[in-house]
């Protein structure tokens, strides 16, 4: 079930990735990072993370080194305060 | 999924209406209607991409921000020379600490997608005497014998009846977007990327493998595609094309072949040029001594707001 959704990744990867060149701002990347999430949590979770995650990748967030499996909950709940924090400064 | 755009329809066919009916105080009101759709759909593309800029302007001055940067990133691309997955992880680490981030995220291009997708719909309702939004009636009819070079607007390769002039006119619009995709990538490549020692093969490689990718998926996917989608395509690639052209001249990355060139230029020229045209963007953050990242916490703040 979980393949249904690491293939397209996996093309995209391979084909429309390069046209836009490096342009996410963490590491990895969004695309690997859904790929790790799905592998490691399952569809559901993995679904609602790539989500959030793809939601964080804008044009006002930092970026920045971020791993599925450090993604708990808690370093997910830093995060909102991070972004907060910046928001009130 | 219909009703969740229905409110893109109307805007993206209220923009095409109304470009139309500006261009006919340029080229008469009932006449030249072939020359006044197409320039609306361009007028689309423009719109867009002048509503993106600040974003773009946003990228720029971070990327700026890096000439501070400079000898860390030298610094990690020595130390992780065979590994780049690492000295990306590195960079971004970097990037986190000074609080800057010179990647443009996918945004823009997740943002222009809906636009994309309502166009598509648009021109295909024309193409089906369906009206969308504001598009219909009168205007319905002129916009279905809209031209452009004697193809079709709301006619695609593959739909029925389609004569040999749509078809060739498609296929050039796919060379079009093709060369105008691969001419950036290359550009970026060759000058406007700072020079990375090990992945330069790798990096190579991928851009022969994208000489052939591009066409294919342009091909395949531009076959089903209204004209007036891919002059919107095209129109935006080329766009793309010539804002990358002119920040890799005027603007370039810290590190890159262009950024070393115009340092070049400039000591010759006498360290400044007054011509400047970012002459904005550079008196805000000071090339010779840089705290960028101290310097854009307060703008964002404000922005926020």
């Amino acid at each position: 079930m979980k393949y249904l959704f690491i293939l397209p990744i996996k093309i995209y990867q391979k084909t429309l990735s390069p046209m836009f060149g490096d342009r996410c701002k963490y590491f990895p990347s969004c695309s690997h990072y859904a790929v790790d999430a799905f592998n490691e949590k399952g569809v559901l979770r993995g679904l609602l993370m790539t989500t959030w995650r793809l939601l964080r990748c804008n044009p006002w967030s930092q970026g920045g080194v971020d791993y599925v499996s450090t993604a708990d909950k808690s370093t997910t709940r830093t995060v909102l305060i991070d972004q907060k924090l910046v928001g009130a400064n | 999924m219909g009703n969740i755009l229905k409110p893109l329809y109307y805007a993206v066919s209220w923009v095409i209406v109304t470009f139309h009916s500006i261009l006919g105080a340029v080229f008469g009101k009932n006449s030249h209607e072939s020359i006044k759709w197409s320039l609306s759909i361009i007028g689309l593309v423009i719109l867009i991409r002048i509503i993106l800029i600040p974003l773009f302007v946003k990228q720029i001055k971070s990327q700026r921000a890096l000439t501070a940067l400079q000898p860390h990133m030298k610094a990690i691309q020595k130390k992780y020379k065979d590994d780049r997955q690492k000295q990306s992880e590195e960079m971004m680490k970097l990037y986190k600490e000074h609080k800057t981030n010179p990647l443009a995220s996918c945004f823009p291009i997740i943002a222009q997608a809906p636009i994309f997708f309502a166009l598509f719909t648009v021109l295909n309702g024309i193409a089906h005497n369906h009206p969308h939004g504001v598009l219909k009636g009168d205007l319905l009819i002129s916009a279905q014998n809209a031209k452009f070079f004697g193809a079709d607007l709301s006619s695609s390769f593959l739909s029925t009846g389609t004569n040999t002039q749509t078809k060739i006119v498609t296929i050039l619009l796919i060379a079009f977007m093709s060369l105008t995709t691969f001419t950036t990538q290359r550009q970026l490549m060759v000058k406007g990327m700072p020079k990375m020692d090990s992945s330069n093969n790798m990096m190579l490689q991928q851009q022969k493998i994208m000489l052939y990718v591009f066409p294919v998926i342009f091909a395949v996917s531009g076959v089903n595609f209204p004209v007036g989608v891919l002059i919107y395509w095209s129109t935006t690639n080329l766009w793309t094309l010539g804002q990358q052209f002119y920040v890799i001249k005027r603007n370039p990355t810290p590190g890159s072949p262009a950024y070393e060139e115009l340092q070049a230029k400039r000591k010759a020229k006498g360290e400044f040029s007054a011509t400047d045209a970012l002459g904005a963007i550079e008196s805000e953050i000071p090339v010779e001594a840089p705290k960028p990242a101290q310097r854009q916490q307060p703008k964002k703040g404000k922005k926020k707001k």
